[in-house]
């Protein structure tokens, strides 16, 4: 192998050739073969698509849905028993699967409720409005496109409305099952409290018993598992297919798109 | 039948008790009743100054167990109950007449104390009367009779309340709880395969003490008996929380009387309160005795899966599945389908661009 050239061009000059870069100090130094590159779009924009809250609200979700849905299934169904076995009085295991299920339960609900709140007062990707013709007629476009049809799927910075739909039926739906049976169950020992009381309505809604309403509790948990590798997957795939960096954007709050697709003129 | 109206404790008088037998059972009845001590003295009250309640006990589709139940009572005692509390008119199983006689006494009743007796109930009642008539009349029109001139119904058991064993899937008879049949009569559900026999007395009990019906929660169900949970009560709570749990019936931790939750106790879904007034005279109940709890006094117990296994029911259906298998199950066919789609989301990708570069 050849060794590198000493620099005959100052690093930052015009690169006709790419072998021109190469020298100390610059990145080919060592490695002087051309890595894979991919040309940069023309006429390409960085959008702020997720503000800070919003991806605050996603990752504590998804941080409370992880560890919700390990204790839960232990709770459910104690995979291992305590270590030190005789007396009760050793160990606490189901009883810190239980107080962390809680714990992560509340965080749950109250980031739950700041997103709510914060669909309100967030940008435009931060919303929702299903109750338009034109939201269920792009998600028959959007099905279409993931069944690899011909569609007339245009491309959105934000959520697609089957994505948005998605939202609605888990996130959303799904989440607030989630809750109102949770909390019904939680305050189950305490059924004269003010806050069971407020709950009392909610085993008439879901069947009648504590244990229907257990019985929710436990298949939606599950449908929350459905929904995660679901959407991590779609996440993926739409990064891969757009290079919009979709997961990226999770973290940094910005996508990349065209010029014209967030109203802007191509410039030269 | 010469029916002079007696007081309780008249009653108990005649019957050979002494002032000092009275108090006692007043005050076990009191205790019974969730009362503090001080309140003892408003069942002595009562007791000296109302009189016996006429209660008529129908028979449906049973199996005589909350009969059975009943007369094993120990606080207050069966036959306080019967001699001195109640003045039983019509009753298949403890009833001394028969045939025609046992009938007519029920006519009688309707007669003498329209709107003040207390209809006690067993056993669901089947919407098509072929499946179930005694002394010639269909169980369904027995019992409308005889519910709206009641003062109240006390349903006896989980058939009465829910429909229990016969109304479980598939429900061939078509059974129906009671309440399906009262229009303005009240109704307290006294739910239990069999309910808790003081607790059976409790109800009536309280009824006499007060003049009124005990206060009921959401469901129907006498507040004093079953607001809680057997879990909550439970003496094998702390190895739940601790998790020490029984996996088999025969393995050490069953010797050691660790929690039944792992072997299908159906305690955290059941309310009744087996764990705090126990049976046969607060000797035991089944999780203290090594059984898992099978929530015999929760709506359609029957259908809620074995009653070994933890499990999960679909909602509306009557069907119970293993929720962790069949997530896992779900989650697996969904991860093989996204890899199909990741498959066809490659193809077509490498596809289209070689059609561009075309």
């Amino acid at each position: 192998m050849d060794a590198p050239k000493l620099p005959t061009q100052m690093p930052g000059g015009p690169t006709s050739h790419p072998n021109h870069a190469v020298g100390i100090n610059s990145e080919n130094s060592f490695h002087p073969e051309k890595p894979i590159v991919y040309q940069k779009v023309k006429n390409e924009v960085r959008v702020y698509v997720w503000n800070l809250p919003v991806r605050i609200f996603h990752w504590l979700n998804a941080l409370a849905i992880v560890v919700l849905m390990v204790t839960g299934i232990y709770i459910g169904k104690p995979f291992s028993s305590a270590g030190i076995p005789g007396d009760a009085y050793y160990s606490n295991l189901m009883g810190w699967m239980r107080y962390i299920h809680f714990f992560a339960a509340f965080l749950f609900t109250a980031n739950l409720m700041y997103r709510l709140f914060w669909s309100a007062i967030g940008n435009k990707f931060s919303r929702s409005n299903p109750f338009r013709l034109i939201f269920w007629k792009e998600v028959w476009e959007t099905i279409k496109f993931y069944l690899f049809l011909k569609n007339k799927k245009p491309h959105y910075i934000g959520h697609n409305p089957l994505a948005q739909l998605s939202y609605w039926i888990f996130i959303f739906f799904g989440s607030w099952i989630m809750m109102l049976t949770g909390f019904s169950l939680y305050f189950e020992p305490q059924p004269e409290s003010f806050w069971a009381k407020l709950f009392t309505w909610v085993p008439t809604v879901f069947g009648g018993s504590s244990y229907m309403v257990r019985s929710w509790h436990h298949l939606i948990a599950w449908a929350f598992m459905l929904f995660m590798i679901i959407h991590i997957y779609m996440a993926v795939r739409d990064d891969y297919l757009e290079r919009n960096g979709t997961v990226s954007s999770i973290f940094t709050g910005y996508k990349t798109a065209t010029n014209h697709s967030v109203g802007e003129k191509d410039g030269e | 039948m010469s029916k002079k109206e007696k007081t309780v404790y008249e009653a108990a008088l005649e019957h050979g008790f002494s002032r000092r037998d009275f108090l006692k059972m007043c005050t076990a009845l009191a205790a019974t009743l969730g009362l503090e001590f001080t309140q003892s003295d408003q069942v002595v009250k009562a007791m000296e100054t109302k009189t016996r309640v006429p209660v008529v006990w129908l028979q449906f589709q049973d199996c005589t167990g909350c009969s059975e139940s009943f007369i094993r009572s120990s606080q207050p005692k069966t036959e306080s109950v019967l001699l001195e509390m109640i003045s039983l008119e019509y009753s298949e199983v403890l009833s001394a007449p028969s045939g025609h006689q046992a009938e007519a006494s029920m006519e009688q009743v309707l007669k003498d104390y329209k709107g003040k007796y207390i209809l006690a109930v067993e056993g669901s009642i089947p919407k098509d009367d072929a499946y179930l008539m005694v002394g010639g009349k269909s169980a369904r029109e027995t019992f409308i009779k005889m519910a709206d001139n009641a003062q109240a119904v006390v349903a006896y058991g989980s058939c009465s309340a829910w429909g229990g064993i016969a109304g479980a899937s598939p429900n061939p008879t078509g059974a129906k709880p009671v309440t399906s049949f009262v229009s303005n009569t009240p109704v307290i559900l006294v739910p239990g395969c069999p309910p808790i026999a003081e607790v059976m007395t409790g109800v009536i009990a309280h009824i006499i003490t007060f003049g009124k019906l005990p206060e009921l929660d959401h469901l129907g169900r006498p507040k004093a008996f079953y607001r809680h949970r057997i879990h909550d009560k439970c003496n094998r709570r702390a190895y739940f929380d601790a998790g020490l749990f029984v996996e088999s019936f025969d393995d050490e931790g069953a010797k050691q009387g660790y929690c039944l939750y792992k072997v299908g106790c159906k305690g955290p879904t059941t309310y009744n309160s087996c764990a705090e007034m126990r049976w046969n005279g607060g000797v035991s109940y089944p999780i203290q005795s090594g059984n898992p709890c099978i929530g015999c006094s929760e709506k359609d117990f029957w259908d809620n899966g074995p009653f070994f296994t933890r499990r999960a029911k679909i909602p509306g259906t009557q069907t119970t599945i293993n929720p962790d298998s069949v997530g896992l199950a779900a989650l697996g066919v969904t991860a093989a389908g996204i890899a199909v789609h990741a498959t066809g989301t490659v193809v077509k990708k490498k596809m289209d661009e070689k059609r561009g570069e075309e």
